[in-house]
């Protein structure tokens, strides 16, 4: 009830968000602050009532001296270590306390009812029952049902251990990963600068920040130095926001004198004064707002459980047909009690749930390798199950690094290439060498120091993206720049903001003989343009006339709209009279021309895509996975990018596309004729879910670009109404919603946020889009390989029940005992069942479509019936067939043995007659029915070999696959008969456990039906392959 | 590896190499060796209890229909086609007929139900029979003979018939239900005569074993009925 409320909840905070966000794209970034502000004022609980009061705090509003005051703390001198230790042990440590979870000790329970164990649990009762109505009966009964139910506690208790140590095992993987990298903050405390944990941070410390610096908490800003911080990983919004120490509005979310906790310094210093730790940041209360979603089930869980409520249907409608039949056939009670045990022990497949939890965690960890860390296990097929695929754009699908790709100058275009030959272009023309000094030098990034060994493209900047750019791209190209830049001494500067766009800086220039002055300027091309009066064309001047200014159109539309950052640069040579060398230039003042400048050239920018993701995506499309992008950039960079991965196929149009080629108007444009479409935030906020229904059913390529975090929310459940599973990436705070909504969260490992991280069920090392695609191959292959290992573990529970249903009907001494199947399905069958999680696919998993959720079930009726009425039935003649042959060896024929149960069982006849005249006494038949029951054991065993290399293939011929391909499976036929061996010949003394020295010629009885089992599968497929959609394919092919 | 272990190990190596073949007792694989169950006549009606009252006939009537029932096919009518094989020595035959010996109803003494065809119940010292399960092909080595011995030696005295409880070998080997027909299996037969005649009831337990054969077992941990059979007396006045 309370699950449903809260995801209720979160359902109407996005209506809230949408419905609230109604402005143009340019403010799009303060609208997604208002999306967050509803998001809290909607919560309802005491949550939301503190929420709140933090939200109306009003730092932001107060002067340094009130601060000071509220804190009682100083800005020089900061808090004193026994003020700090004092406010640390009452607030406790400045972290995110990870998402509340489930008691070890209720998780461990869990394991313990879940599955099979409730069957068990009733057989072990009932075989405890059963002994008490004996020991009322007979003091002396032997205490045999007593161990049985001991030994079923024992199965259910040890399966529960395995399978909780397995998943505590995976939740491990992911704690140690959250580790790695221990945050430091640098603090004023008596009166003394020193670094220490983040996670000491107490309320009202002084702490430093720099270019490159995590906030450490969330903080009021005292005095701030060209700062700016990316809050991408709470708003989403990718450009870099400015913070100063003055107080610019009245929402603590939206003044520039805060800096939140987590979000990332880029450039700049900045000092300022903690004012919420831990959990009581704004990311922290965001943080406990996701991991209100409620978790869906993963598809292989649903899967399971249908699996489990089908093998328990049998056993329990079987064992009460059969509880019926024995008490009308005149059996005692208890008898029937003992009956329902055998038939309760026989269909439970006891080690299966164990062997599936292993394959996920087999694959898990091949996963792992591959840079997806699973965090549940179960995710591990979810991914395989997945339809359709969310992905963000930066970082995911691009490389998330700004590269410069194209240069316009001297009427060209030209390709800028850094990772190849950098001599593509003309660097001959005057006009380049212009160029280049602007670049190089109209720059603030710089490279860390200490990189020098470190290629060019992997040195770390301080810088924002634009700029480490053109930082890289010029020292590719013209050597050390800082070098250049020391020989150009910069004596101004005026650094880009948003209401100039533009940026600007004066230096003296390296040329001894010219005593001039040069003004560098780069930004908005059109900004750039105004300014400029002449234009530089092979190195000279020329004036700047219409023809002049369409190329410089033209080129600009034709860069912007393969979705590039299009940048305009200038210079001007100052004249010498007017600015002589000791000329003071005041930024403030603008004592200088800003017009009449000469325009050099354009630049182009682009976050390239990874070389890897376009093969990933048309792997997903053959795979019948729909990639969908989703971005907060602009839609025609979105575009761009999806184009050149393929998420827009070349040949697809959107209705602007065909708008455009046709020269009509979008209106009319017949929508089915357009494959692909663009949609915006603000177009999404405008449709009713049906329309988006629609438009994810009618569309194959779809971009949603400028969109908040919160419409991720709206996309995914609009896919999950189309009844995808869908896979959602995400890196953001306000992406952890999504990712716990998403059938599968996947969370960036390099980019993403703690916050994503804990809401997803995967985590991509790499932040790379194609590893997610070698996880829905993963996903796929296991998902198949669950089904051949369910099919082989299930066939043998057939030849394990028959004996108990012809023992009641036909009265035959007991052809296998229940200790004995324990020992199959815990002990022979095990290792088999785990091998067959290594078999390769049988065809290309990735030319399928993905499975749908209600349609392709992991057990189907194929399954079950192949399994229990096919080849289970063989293998239950094959065993009767040992235990016939034993028994009438020893000397009684099949015909002597029907009814021969009441005297077979009876202690008090110790000269039981048997076919030949010989007689028997009581314990030489117990020690036949044990030689019988490890004739049957051995006779299964043989066939579950067959079994298992049937098994290997569901369509394909075995030789087609290959029959020593797969080594484990041949471990695992090893095991089982080195495992057979041992209970016969090492433990056959035992008496307890029911095993005999088996003759040496019993063990090859079955073999025939072994051979048999697998001619007649082998006939199978072929028929399956020769006459593919028939009636044999409809009814034989699981 | 040190000399003691070395031992060690090829001291398990002959274990195991016993436990192949016991080359003693026959046994291959460590299956139980082959010997004769003991069962007792008359069937007790509670296991293995003879208790009746010597002054009330219907207390013990079952017993000796039992007995009587279960002699029939030794009465010496049944007999005459039967061979008089000679008596100390295996009979093995090769077929393709083959013949069963006699077993005079005689040899059973006191317990014939010739003499007395209340087998003794009527006088307070009931007879019980004790046979050997048949098995095919056994043959017993040495003189077997079935000792019986009570517990509580001066309630009550033995007597085994025939004389020392002997079983002759002649009656070996068997050869099964189909080949061997109206093979009779022997017997011996125990008589209880308790000591004092005066008191009201009378009990005693007497164990059987099978002696005098190497190959044949009478003590085994898990069958309490190989080579042995356990019975208690109860006579009432």
């Amino acid at each position: 009830e309370r699950k449903k409320t809260k995801t209720l909840e979160i359902y109407s905070v996005e209506l809230n968000g949408t419905k609230d966000v109604e402005q143009t794209d340019k403010q799009d970034g303060k609208e997604r602050y208002r999306g967050l502000k509803n998001c809290f004022h909607s919560k309802k609980d005491h949550h939301t009532e503190k929420l709140k009061k933090e939200l109306d705090l009003d730092d932001h509003k107060l002067s340094i001296e009130e601060l000071e005051k509220k804190y009682g703390t100083n800005i020089i001198t900061g808090l004193s270590s026994t003020q700090a230790a004092e406010l640390l042990a009452q607030n406790g440590p400045n972290a995110l306390t990870p998402p509340k979870e489930t008691p070890e000790i209720i998780k461990f329970l869990k394991q313990m009812v879940g599955g099979f164990s409730i069957l068990l649990w009733i057989g072990a009762i009932l075989c405890w029952i059963a002994y008490g109505i004996q020991y009322s009966m007979n003091k002396s009964s032997s205490l045999d049902d007593v161990y049985l139910g001991c030994v079923l506690a024992l199965v259910v208790i040890l399966t529960g251990i395995f399978a909780y140590y397995q998943e505590a095992k995976s939740t491990n993987i992911m704690s140690t990963f959250n580790k790695m990298i221990p945050q430091q903050a640098f603090v004023i405390r008596d009166s003394e600068k020193k670094t220490i944990p983040a996670e000491q941070l107490v309320v009202g410390d002084i702490v430093e920040i720099k270019g490159g610096d995590r906030v450490p908490a969330d903080i009021r800003l005292l005095s701030a130095q060209g700062c700016k911080v990316d809050n991408s990983s709470l708003t989403g919004e990718s450009e870099p926001q400015a913070r100063s120490s003055e107080f610019t509005h009245d929402s603590l979310l939206e003044t520039k004198n805060i800096a939140f906790y987590s979000t990332t310094c880029l450039e700049g210093t900045a000092t300022g004064m903690v004012i919420n730790t831990g959990d009581r940041t704004i990311i922290g209360q965001i943080a406990s707002l996701a991991s209100g979603v409620g978790n869906e089930k993963t598809p292989i869980a649903i899967e399971i459980e249908h699996f489990v409520h089908i093998v328990a249907g049998v056993a329990v409608s079987i064992g009460i047909l059969f509880f019926i039949i024995a008490v009308s056939l005149k059996y005692q009670v208890l008898d029937a009690i003992i009956f329902l045990i055998g038939i309760i022990v026989a269909n439970v497949p006891e080690g299966l749930l164990a062997t599936v939890t292993v394959t996920l965690s087999l694959t898990a960890k091949r996963m792992a390798k591959k840079n997806c860390l699973v965090k549940n296990l179960e995710a591990v097929e979810t991914l395989g199950s997945t339809s359709i695929i969310c992905s963000d754009k930066t970082g995911t699908l691009t490389q998330n690094r700004m590269t410069v790709a194209h240069l316009w100058f001297d009427n060209q275009i030209f390709i800028a290439d850094t990772s190849e030959d950098h001599s593509i272009f003309d660097q001959s023309s005057g006009t380049w060498a212009s160029l280049s000094k602007i670049i190089t030098l109209c720059n603030r990034a710089e490279f860390k120091p200490g990189q020098e060994s470190v290629p060019i493209m992997k040195r770390i900047v301080v810088g924002d993206a634009s700029e480490t750019a053109l930082l890289k791209f010029s020292e590719v190209i013209l050597g050390d720049v800082m070098e250049i830049r020391k020989r150009n001494h910069k004596v101004a500067e005026i650094p880009f903001n948003s209401t100039n766009k533009f940026q600007l800086s004066i230096h003296k220039t390296d040329d001894p003989n010219d005593k001039r002055f040069l003004m560098v300027m780069k930004g908005a091309p059109e900004r750039i343009l105004e300014k400029c009066s002449t234009i530089m064309v092979n190195g000279q001047e020329q004036p700047l006339d219409k023809s002049t200014a369409e190329a410089f159109h033209t080129a600009y539309m034709e860069l912007g709209g393969l979705g590039e950052r299009v940048l305009g640069f200038c210079h001007l040579y100052l004249p010498a009279d007017e600015f002589p060398e000791t000329y003071t230039f005041d930024v403030d003042a603008m004592n200088f021309p800003t017009s009449n400048l000469c325009f050099v050239g354009l630049l182009s920018m682009i976050d390239p895509p990874r070389s890897t993701v376009p093969d990933a995506v048309t792997k997903c499309r053959s795979a019948g996975i729909k990639v969908i992008m989703v971005t907060g950039d602009h839609p025609i960079t979105a575009k761009a990018i999806a184009k050149s991965v393929g998420i827009i196929s070349a040949n697809s149009e959107t209705v602007e596309d065909i708008a455009k080629r046709l020269h009509i108007a979008v209106e009319q444009v017949n929508k089915r004729d357009a494959k692909a479409a663009v949609v915006t935030g603000a177009e999404l906020k405008d449709m009713s879910p049906e329309q988006l229904d629609e438009l994810l059913t009618n569309y194959s390529e779809i971009v949603f670009a400028r969109t908040s975090p919160q419409q991720k929310l709206i996309i995914v459940e609009g896919c999950q109404r189309q009844n995808a599973v869908v896979a959602v990436t995400g890196d953001g705070v306000n992406d952890s919603p999504a990712l716990k909504k998403a059938d599968i969260g996947i969370a960036m490992g390099i980019a993403g946020s703690d916050a994503a991280k804990n809401a997803a069920d995967m985590v991509l090392l790499d932040d790379n889009f194609a590893s997610i695609v070698t996880g829905v191959e993963e996903g796929r292959l296991i998902f198949d390989n669950l089904k051949k290992t369910i099919a082989y573990t299930l066939t043998k529970n057939i030849a394990e029940l028959c004996p108990f249903l012809i023992y009641i009907i036909v009265g035959l001494p007991l052809p296998i005992g229940t200790i004995t199947i324990l020992f199959i399905d815990l002990g022979t069958d095990i290792i088999p069942s785990i091998a067959l999680a290594y078999e390769k696919a049988e065809s290309d998993i990735m030319n399928r479509k993905p499975r749908h959720k209600k349609k392709d079930r992991l057990v189907n009726e194929q399954l079950a019936i192949y399994s229990y009425l096919h080849i289970g039935l063989i293998q239950a003649v094959g065993g009767f067939v040992v235990y016939f042959t034993v028994y009438a060896q020893e000397g009684f024929k099949p015909s002597i043995l029907i009814n021969l149960r009441v005297e077979w069982e009876d202690s008090n006849v110790n000269d039981l007659e048997d076919s030949y005249g010989q007689q028997w006494t009581w314990y030489q038949r117990k020690y036949l029915e044990w030689t019988g029951y490890t004739a049957f054991f051995v006779g299964i065993m043989v066939q579950q070999i067959a079994d298992l290399i049937i098994r290997k293939t569901r369509r394909n011929s075995i030789f087609q696959q290959g029959l020593f391909r797969n080594k484990v499976i041949w471990v695992g036929i090893a095991s089982q008969i080195i495992i057979a061996l041992i209970l016969s010949y090492g433990l056959g003394s035992i008496t307890a456990l029911n095993f005999t020295m088996l003759r040496p010629q019993y063990w090859f009885v079955a073999v025939p039906y072994a051979i048999l089992i697998w001619v007649y599968d082998e006939v199978r497929k072929l028929f399956i392959r020769l006459y593919p959609g028939s009636w044999w394919e409809k009814n034989m092919y699981y | 590896m040190t000399k003691k272990e070395k031992r060690s190990f090829n001291q398990s190596l002959a274990e195991w190499k016993l436990f192949i073949y016991n080359p003693t007792t026959g046994e291959f694989l460590g299956r139980t060796a082959k010997s004769w169950g003991l069962t007792v006549f008359p069937k007790p009606v509670t296991a293995l209890e003879y208790s009746f009252t010597v002054s009330d006939p219907e207390s013990y009537k079952g017993y000796i229909e039992d007995l009587r029932k279960f002699l029939k096919p030794y009465e010496s009518e049944e007999q005459k086609n039967l061979t008089a094989c000679s008596d100390g020595a295996l009979f093995e035959q090769k077929g393709p007929v083959y013949s069963a010996c006699q077993f005079p109803l005689p040899l059973l003494q006191a317990c014939s139900g010739v003499d007395d065809p209340d087998f003794g119940y009527s006088r307070g010292s009931p007879c019980v029979l004790v046979k050997m399960n048949r098995i095919i092909g056994l043959k017993p080595q040495g003189m077997p003979r079935i000792e019986c011995t009570s517990k509580s030696e001066n309630t009550a005295t033995l007597s085994t018939y025939p004389f020392n409880g002997v079983i002759d070998l002649k009656y070996f080997p068997y050869y099964g239900k189909k080949l061997h027909v109206s093979y009779l299996q022997p017997l011996v037969a125990v008589q209880v005569s308790f000591n004092a005649t005066s008191s009201t009831t009378n009990e005693v337990t007497v164990e059987c074993k099978i002696d005098g054969s190497p190959n044949l077992k009478n003590q085994d941990d898990r069958d309490k009925f190989l080579g042995r059979v356990v019975f208690k007396v109860i006579a009432r006045a």
